[in-house]
């Protein structure tokens, strides 16, 4: 479904991945460990187009979109739950939401109501979203504004979810609820890539994982294999 | 009879107000999009008060005009940003700020070899005739200016908050990025917003020139006050212009009552200078605070 072959990016001069590739398959979750400045989440804003690749492939459903505007890739298919959520600060939880379906949604009338279903989806999975759609998104808990981009990254129906950091900066009991949640949508069949700075909780979602170091993949495997790897042991799962 | 006199002022400096505020608004367009600003903004007004005196004077009846004017205004929006800001954006630099003054430069030369450098009076239907409301005297003209301004700036604010497109020109202000990750393309909400810009700037020219006449440097000295009201309302809050442009209109009235005409164009001088030493955000604007 997502294929990442052999990519550079960086940004100006200095390159930060060289020589990325690694694939997520329908309806899996794969995730994407590294340390720190290994180039976690400049993969995942280069896939989504934020950053330009200089070099390689990009592949969303067979067709190539490296080097497209992010508009656009998201309009193909692509939802990316950006590092340190990036929510709409001064619009309501809803307006947020609803934004995050976009693309195909009416521009000027009528978009409430064609967003019913995936609204109430999004609501079900958190309610605590219900309670606030009207608050502005900016004076949201940090646990609550996770829980907004993720919802809003769902709200699209995308054919592939990138999911950036989801815990950082948050309390271990909400990081908790954050991957009850990604639990939840792999056995609604979601296709997900996950960076994670937990690799564990990363690992014990996953179907499938990539070690990323120094901007290359490192290492990959189930995460069975992973853990039996002495050096994955005693960097990342500690 | 004094009171009366000086309401009577106030009220006068109070609806010129309003079109330093319109133009002010205009300028909250384009920067809450971009944080780009045409600084020929000014130029802009007056060629679309020139087109649209042209579009009278070749037979196209008022109430055509106005929309026919506003057009005209969004067409030259879209060409500013094309032309002279797009370009400086993609390449993050500051280019967009030369470029637009040349062409508001390009576009006075262009008016004054079109309509020449008189200054010309705009035909309207509406009366100039005062009425009095309370004792004091206002024209049906004066009163267009003020319904004209607040309709047009209710609309905008309208399809900001109800429209999908509308919240998706906010979310471009509050994060391109994530805005471009929800599929909304920022160059087209820009676009947008130059184009709204251009719309709200020729309905200024519309509604002042029957007041001030038509000519090439009719915008020169407005654009300076509404650019004063901009900065010191703040460059988001488009309460916050109509407040500033209302009471920097009164000033004026008054500072040019008790003091003289040669002292009109202090008090927005002043305002400015007084909101960039103590507020450089704005009276009415929120200091952006980054949170991790």
């Amino acid at each position: 479904m997502l294929v990442v072959d052999n990519v550079h990016a960086g940004y100006g001069a200095s390159e930060v991945l060289v020589g990325i590739s690694l694939e997520v398959r329908k309806a899996t979750v794969v995730a994407l460990i590294g340390a720190n400045g290994a180039g976690k989440t400049t993969t995942m804003r280069t896939i989504s187009g934020n950053v330009k690749p200089t070099q390689g492939r990009v592949l969303l459903d067979g067709k190539p979109v490296q080097g497209l505007d992010a508009s656009r890739i998201a309009r193909l298919g692509l939802s990316h739950s950006p590092e340190g959520r990036k929510v709409f600060g001064p619009l309501s939880v809803e307006d947020n939401l609803l934004l995050g379906a976009y693309s195909r949604l009416p521009a000027f009338f009528g978009f409430r109501r064609q967003a019913e279903r995936e609204l109430a989806h999004v609501y079900q999975l958190f309610p605590r979203l219900r309670e606030r759609r009207s608050q502005a998104a900016g004076t949201l808990s940090g646990g609550e504004q996770q829980m907004l981009a993720i919802g809003r990254a769902l709200m699209a129906n995308p054919k592939v979810m990138l999911l950036d950091e989801p815990s950082m900066g948050l309390a271990p009991v909400i990081v908790q609820e954050v991957f009850n949640t990604i639990r939840r949508l792999k056995e609604e069949g979601i296709t997900l890539l996950l960076v994670e700075q937990f690799a564990k909780s990363a690992l014990e979602v996953a179907d499938y994982a990539y070690v990323i170091e120094h901007g290359r993949i490192a290492l990959e495997g189930t995460p069975a294999d992973l853990h039996k790897d002495e050096r994955v042991l005693a960097a990342y799962l500690g | 009879m004094y009171a009366l006199i000086v309401t009577q002022m106030v009220v006068s400096g109070v609806l010129m107000g309003l079109i330093y505020a319109l133009i002010a608004y205009g300028f909250q367009l384009t920067y809450a999009t971009s944080k780009s600003i045409n600084f020929g903004q000014g130029e802009l007004v007056m060629v679309s008060a020139f087109f649209s005196l042209t579009l009278l004077n070749v037979g196209v009846p008022y109430w055509l005009m106005v929309p026919g004017g506003m057009l005209f205004g969004a067409l030259l929006g879209l060409v500013v940003e094309r032309a002279g800001v797009r370009l400086a954006l993609e390449q993050k630099s500051e280019g967009w700020i030369l470029m637009t003054i040349i062409l508001g430069l390009f576009a006075f030369s262009v008016a004054e070899n079109i309509w020449g450098r008189d200054d010309r009076p705009f035909p309207t239907p509406i009366s100039s005739n005062p009425i009095q409301i309370f004792g004091i005297h206002i024209t049906p003209v004066e009163i267009s200016v003020a319904i004209g301004v607040f309709a047009l700036m209710g609309m905008i604010e309208l399809f900001k908050r109800k429209t999908l497109l509308g919240k998706a020109f906010e979310a471009v202000s509050a994060d391109r990025d994530a805005a471009e990750l929800m599929g909304i393309s920022a160059t087209r909400t820009i676009m947008l917003s130059y184009g709204l810009s251009g719309v709200v700037a020729a309905l200024a020219g519309i509604l002042i020139a029957p007041i001030t006449t038509v000519g090439p440097t009719m915008a020169s000295a407005l654009i300076l006050k509404a650019f004063s009201v901009a900065v010191v309302a703040g460059l988001d809050s488009g309460f916050g212009v109509v407040v500033i442009g209302m009471t920097l209109g009164a000033l004026e009235s008054l500072t040019s009552f008790y003091l003289g005409s040669g002292w009109r164009e202090a008090p927005g001088l002043i305002l400015l200078i007084l909101a960039l030493a103590i507020r450089p955000m704005g009276v009415f604007g929120k200091a952006s605070i980054r949170k991790v």
